[in-house]
């Protein structure tokens, strides 16, 4: 192993179970274990599979200005996210590119974390500091916000698939199990600051309140053994289940408390090679591959932005949104040459599925050909989700309702394009990739009948 | 990931710096890839065969194998006439992954020239130097 890589506290778990391990985001991670990829891709849209995300970072942002420093510096409107809930953005800087993507968790209007990529929790964090005088010089005032990076100080798990809760209920404790996941949307969490006080008080960037705060709270979730943890009902993978927060210490043992609860839903673990080709499919991107140094807009995800009704503007002003409002209202000044150099900039990401699972390296070898040759753009990922087929010119998943007669999951190849113009959805095209090449066609969306937005009563 | 000492390396056969290997008996020469090249690709969900009779010289790619995570092409080691290709692949890529130097080899060759042969068979690794390049 690279000795300058970081690991995560399951690390040894990984090694000595036979995972194949590489480098993501700086950390030693396993890309799948010796059950292989194919099936732990599987386990998740069959059943369930358990994942260690604790690469992931963790920011917290604390005080009387916590919101509007979020505010200005996440793309979404956070006016309408009520305690107890999270949202997915991202963080832009001001040309409108992405520094990361992130999830905002509202414990209440003076405490909020937000959950970043391996690696990224400094960067956020710093940028975050830089925003400090943006919003002293918008206020006039010295803003009260605290900002501090959790990185490596609070571990991860996520679990993914239908039968999670199932599996959870057996390695939580009895008295929270009850109420627990009674209304439990997607994007929802619960659990409270007291995974993090530990933490937060060795590292002495806590503010009191939290602590005090976390003591008096009424939605504590706890495991059997009475380590508290934070459960949200989110992931990566299009499909049911939960991530989970937890102190690094008590991370090993509710990783293998879940794998002997899990034996009887052969729930299995995961590695980020199913993780890829889970998110791929259910049009997700990973960031830094999908989005990144270039305009966040475009995309399949401007569910992000805050547009206002007409989408013409936004509902809120943010780092980077006028360079965005720029770019998606070329007409509107174009007399400005400034503009007009942009405009020859506008870039369009969409997905893509394949005729079979066959794929084409992804990255800036690769070519993105319309139906005449001509190249219009590169491919920022290529991935094969393997719980899929083709059956007359239609998609099923084996988890779909009532399957074609004969239907076999073959596995389909999909993933993100980044072109210089606009497509419709059912565009053919073809993915280059030095001689190798895959006829492609533009949808919405790839892996059907996914499970993640579901009503949770469907889980219990 | 295997170690280099859990890598199953046989003894009778030649590998390639680009990790195919082959095994001759008489003028025939089975190709494939070996332990090492499975393991890093890990799960092989599709292998892309060369038509029976296509002419290859030594270094040309004859076609692909996919996982679920990587596509690599594979090169051949000796120059030749593609006589036979693994029918069972197409239903059962993982062969390769399961069974690399037995029920998952990838295609057969004809050498057409015995000389040559011996040449580009001098070219390939025996087992020694084979971990010996890998441990680098």
């Amino acid at each position: 192993m690279d000795r300058t890589l970081k690991t995560t506290p399951l690390n040894s778990w990984h090694r000595s179970h036979g995972a194949n391990m590489a480098n993501f985001g700086g950390f030693d991670m396993p890309l799948w274990y010796a059950t292989g990829v194919k099936l732990e891709h599987l386990s998740v849209v069959e059943s369930a599979g358990i994942f260690d995300t604790s690469h992931m970072a963790c920011v917290m942002v604390t005080g009387k200005d916590a919101f509007n420093l979020l505010q200005i510096c996440h793309t979404r409107d956070l006016k309408s996210l009520q305690n107890g809930r999270c949202v997915y953005g991202a963080v832009l800087n001001e040309l409108g590119h992405v520094v990361d993507d992130a999830i905002v968790y509202r414990f209440d209007d003076t405490n909020y974390m937000v959950c970043v990529n391996a690696g990224m929790g400094g960067i956020v964090a710093s940028h975050f500091q830089n925003h400090k005088s943006t919003l002293n010089a918008a206020f006039e005032i010295a803003c009260d916000v605290n900002v501090s990076d959790l990185s490596e100080k609070v571990a991860k798990i996520d679990i993914q698939g239908k039968n999670s809760i199932k599996v959870l209920k057996k390695v939580l404790d009895p008295a929270c199990v009850d109420t627990l996941f009674n209304k439990m949307p997607y994007f929802s969490f619960k659990g409270d600051f007291s995974v993090f006080s530990k933490t937060v008080n060795t590292s002495g960037c806590c503010c009191s309140s939290l602590c005090s705060k976390s003591e008096k709270s009424s939605s504590q979730v706890k495991l059997k053994n009475g380590t508290p943890l934070l459960l949200s009902r989110s992931g990566y993978t299009g499909e049911f289940g939960f991530e989970i927060f937890i102190s690094p210490d008590a991370v090993v043992g509710l990783w293998e408390d879940i794998l002997e609860a899990g034996k009887e839903y052969n729930l299995i673990a995961c590695g980020l090679g199913a993780r890829d080709s889970l998110r791929a499919g259910a049009v997700l991107p990973l960031s830094h591959q999908d989005i990144g140094g270039w305009k966040f807009i475009n995309t399949p995800w401007d569910f992000a932005l805050p547009y206002n009704e007409n989408k013409r503007g936004f509902t809120k002003n943010f780092i980077g949104c006028n360079a965005l409002l720029n770019q998606s209202n070329p007409n509107q000044d174009s007399l400005n040459q400034a503009n007009v150099n942009n405009t020859q900039n506008v870039k369009y990401t969409y997905p893509f599925v394949g005729q079979d699972l066959r794929k084409i390296g992804a990255g800036s070898d690769s070519q993105v050909l319309d139906g005449s040759g001509n190249i219009i753009g590169k491919v920022l990922t290529c991935a094969t989700d393997m719980a899929i087929g083709w059956h007359n010119d239609k998609i099923y998943s084996i988890a779909s309702p009532n399957l074609p007669e004969g239907f076999k999951a073959k596995g389909i190849s999909c993933g993100f394009i980044l072109v210089d113009r606009k497509l419709d959805v059912g565009t053919k095209l073809t993915l280059q990739e030095k001689k190798r090449q895959i006829n492609v066609t533009v949808v919405n969306d790839v892996r059907p009948d996914r499970t993640a937005r579901l009503k949770i009563s469907n889980f219990l | 990931m295997k170690e280099i000492t859990e890598l199953n390396l046989p003894e009778d056969i030649k590998y390639s710096d680009s990790h195919e290997w082959a095994k001759v008996d008489a003028e025939i020469i089975t190709i494939g890839i070996d332990d090492y090249a499975q393991d890093q690709l890990g799960e092989v969900v599709f292998v892309e065969l060369p038509e029976v009779g296509a002419a290859l010289s030594k270094g040309d790619q004859f076609g692909t194998v996919e996982s679920v995570k990587a596509v690599s092409e594979i090169y051949t080691p000796v120059s030749g006439e593609v006589v036979e290709v693994n029918a069972n692949l197409p239903d059962a890529p993982e062969l390769v992954n399961n069974s690399p130097y037995d029920e998952g080899w990838i295609i057969k060759i004809k050498a057409d020239d015995p000389s040559l042969l011996a040449s580009e068979l001098n070219d390939l690794k025996d087992k020694a130097a084979y971990i010996a390049m890998l441990k680098g």
